[in-house]
């Protein structure tokens, strides 16, 4: 869906933000770039996809977690949720062209058809519900505890939050804010996905396992192991591939995403937390929440290309 | 030199996390916590490294020009107690797990009332970009908050009987800042609490500047004959500065709030402005005229049940009346 910007894009983006703070940053084309939020210093690491180096390191705004281009490619989005805001970044000028105030977004998406924005309070337990188009609040929903992770169903109606405090998966109905379901899914469940069938995985934390969900009933339908602290997804650009972060075992689970059959498993020490991978699908890129650094792994030989250093505790990531 | 050593800190952390914390917190079932628990043992291991060079660069001075002689090795004992259960995590510890639930509920209520807390950028939008002197901004907005809750410990009958644990000690050292009730602490976190409300929490990115301002602290109280002379004096609370807050002859009880003086915790500015400040180049003895013996002399948990007992006299005496006095609901002896 997301198109890559001209190469120098993020270079620029970087040494407006740089100058704003008064730091020099190289000014080198890159034919990708990464962004990857510390969420514990409040700042923006920018790396070179191909020296494999940070280029430069800006403060954004309070408690950085999770990052996504908004629906029209025009703006990257930032959510700092201690700061409680949005920062939309320009991605024509690479200027900060908006800070938004909202409350504690934590983990943020956009349903497949733009109509809706969502923001998880983790801290607060809350789910709001946005309309996408003026971010104006139209639900706003009690969530116990701790909601997490969000994904949407293909037909935009229904989005699903995990609930890591209550080791529950709820789904929401977008147009009426109301709950459809609300079950029991695993202990501490973390990331949730939506397959290509419509049906939902959430990534069980406290356990050793994802689980698949019918997304009408909220029934689970079966559970795949893959590793101690089975925490986030990420799926290949050809869609044949799902990868999932395994925070206590230190791996990653590579999964067939049509059969959710186990293909093998990448090392990935230091806490891994999310993941992009590069458009010709070789690299993935995961960051080491608890080592502060940023793993590139070959994916097709499993073999670590590189470990970047980075800010503290780095979670969410994006790849230009 | 700050970025590698907050990169070795780091590195330490993540290891112990991952080798010792973690598996306990996946066997327990408690990985909700992690991101928590993982931010805890930062405040572990800067606090560790917070003691290390406050003995360090501290002690020396204690030994080249000290105030008095220590004659009192158990009361110093204490201290350090306090020192490290405050700046080893535990104190801090409990009071996350009471007072998070209450913060959460009051903050989430107010979101929901369309409250959003604001932060000093965004009144100010200059600050923007400026993460160094919006950081120096909140020191001085939240030293101003320290100053007048400082003043209401003293201010308050039943917040002075905990508060005065912490000037009680009349061998004053390097390690006496932690020497507080846990139930102080509390309030102080509340106070802390309810000012993050007002304007936000403080920027992250620079922890050792937080570390920095705690060693001033440290300082201040530091067994040391060292004054930082006019200018200097006037720009940053120091070892004579504080002592005069301490001495003997303005912690009487009942409390002369005339002669309180000294109230500011970093910035002697806003002793200057509200007319609490006193220069005299005095170091005079600290302590509790009215307390003394077993009150003072006593080990941690002994201390903390004597604050729950000062605190009980106090609020029998402004509930009932029927106390002579807060005098003698502080005297032991």
């Amino acid at each position: 869906m997301w198109s890559l910007p001209p190469p120098s894009l993020l270079h620029r983006l970087a040494a407006v933000a740089a100058l704003a703070v008064g730091i020099t940053v190289a000014a080198a084309a890159s034919a990708k770039t990464v962004i990857v939020l510390n969420s514990d210093d409040d700042s923006l690491s920018v790396l070179d996809g191909d020296t494999y180096q940070e280029t430069s390191r800006v403060y954004i705004g309070r408690s950085p977690n999770h990052l996504m281009m908004t629906p029209d490619t025009k703006f990257l989005l930032i959510a700092d949720s201690e700061g409680n805001e949005l920062v939309f970044i320009d991605r024509a000028t690479g200027k900060i062209a908006r800070r938004l105030g909202i409350s504690d977004p934590y983990q943020i998406g956009f349903s497949p058809d733009a109509k809706w924005f969502v923001a998880n309070s983790l801290r607060l337990n809350r789910v709001d519900i946005y309309d996408a188009a003026t971010y104006k609040l139209v639900h706003r929903l009690p969530a116990e505890t701790m909601p997490s992770h969000i994904a949407f169903s293909a037909d935009s109606k229904t989005v699903f939050v995990s609930l890591q405090g209550t080791d529950r998966l709820i789904a929401i109905d977008l147009a009426s804010g109301k709950v459809r379901w609300n079950v029991l899914v695993g202990p501490q469940p973390a990331g949730v996905w939506t397959r290509k069938t419509g049906t939902v995985l959430a990534a069980i934390m406290g356990s050793d396992h994802i689980a698949e969900v019918d997304p009408k009933s909220g029934a689970i339908l079966r559970t795949i192991r893959t590793g101690r602290g089975a925490h986030n997804f990420q799926v290949s650009p050809d869609g044949k591939t799902l990868y999932v972060t395994n925070r206590v075992a230190g791996t990653i689970s590579t999964l067939d995403a049509d059969t959710l059959k186990v293909t093998g498993t990448l090392k990935a020490p230091g806490g891994p937390d999310d993941m992009v991978v590069t458009p010709d699908g070789q690299e993935l890129w995961v960051t080491g929440r608890w080592r502060a650094w940023v793993d590139v792994i070959e994916t097709a030989s499993g073999a670590l290309k590189a470990t970047i250093p980075v800010g503290r505790s780095p979670h969410g990531i994006f790849m230009y | 030199m700050s970025d590698a050593l907050m990169r070795l800190v780091g590195q330490v952390q993540g290891i112990v996390f991952q080798a010792t914390v973690q598996p306990v917190l996946y066997w327990l079932g408690l990985m909700d916590w992690a991101e928590d628990v993982f931010e805890g043992l930062e405040v572990v291991l800067l606090g560790a490294l917070a003691i290390a060079v406050t003995y360090i660069l501290f002690r020396p001075l204690e030994l080249w020009r000290p105030v008095e002689r220590r004659t009192d090795r158990r009361a110093v004992w204490t201290d350090i107690v306090y020192t490290l259960v405050h700046k080893l995590g535990i104190v801090p510890a409990i009071i996350f797990l009471l007072l998070t639930p209450i913060g959460t509920a009051i903050d989430s209520y107010l979101r929901f009332k369309g409250y959003i807390p604001p932060t000093i950028e965004q009144v100010v939008p200059a600050l923007r970009g400026w993460p160094l002197v919006t950081l120096l901004v909140y020191i001085v907005v939240l030293d101003f908050g320290e100053y007048w809750r400082h003043r209401l410990q003293h201010r308050l009958p039943w917040w002075w009987a905990l508060h005065s644990l912490h000037h009680d000690q009349r061998q004053m050292t390097l390690w006496s800042d932690d020497r507080n009730h846990v139930l102080d602490d509390m309030l102080v976190a509340t106070w802390d609490a309810a000012v993050a409300l007002l304007i936000g929490i403080t920027p992250g990115e620079f922890p050792f500047v937080i570390i920095g301002l705690r060693m001033i602290e440290s300082l201040s109280h530091t067994n040391v004959r060292v004054d930082f002379g006019r200018i200097g004096g006037a720009l940053l609370v120091g070892p004579q500065y504080h002592r005069l807050h301490h001495a003997i002859e303005h912690a009487q009880a009942p409390f002369d709030r005339t002669m309180g003086c000294n109230f500011a915790i970093i910035l002697p500015l806003w002793d200057h402005l509200f007319r609490t400040a006193r220069r005299t180049g005095q170091f005079l003895p600290t302590g509790v005229a009215a307390l003394s013996g077993r009150a003072i002399r006593c080990g941690y948990l002994a201390h903390q049940v004597e604050g729950f007992r000062r605190l009980g006299h106090a609020l029998a005496h402004l509930f009932s009346r029927c106390h002579p006095g807060f005098v003698a609901a502080f005297r032991t002896e």
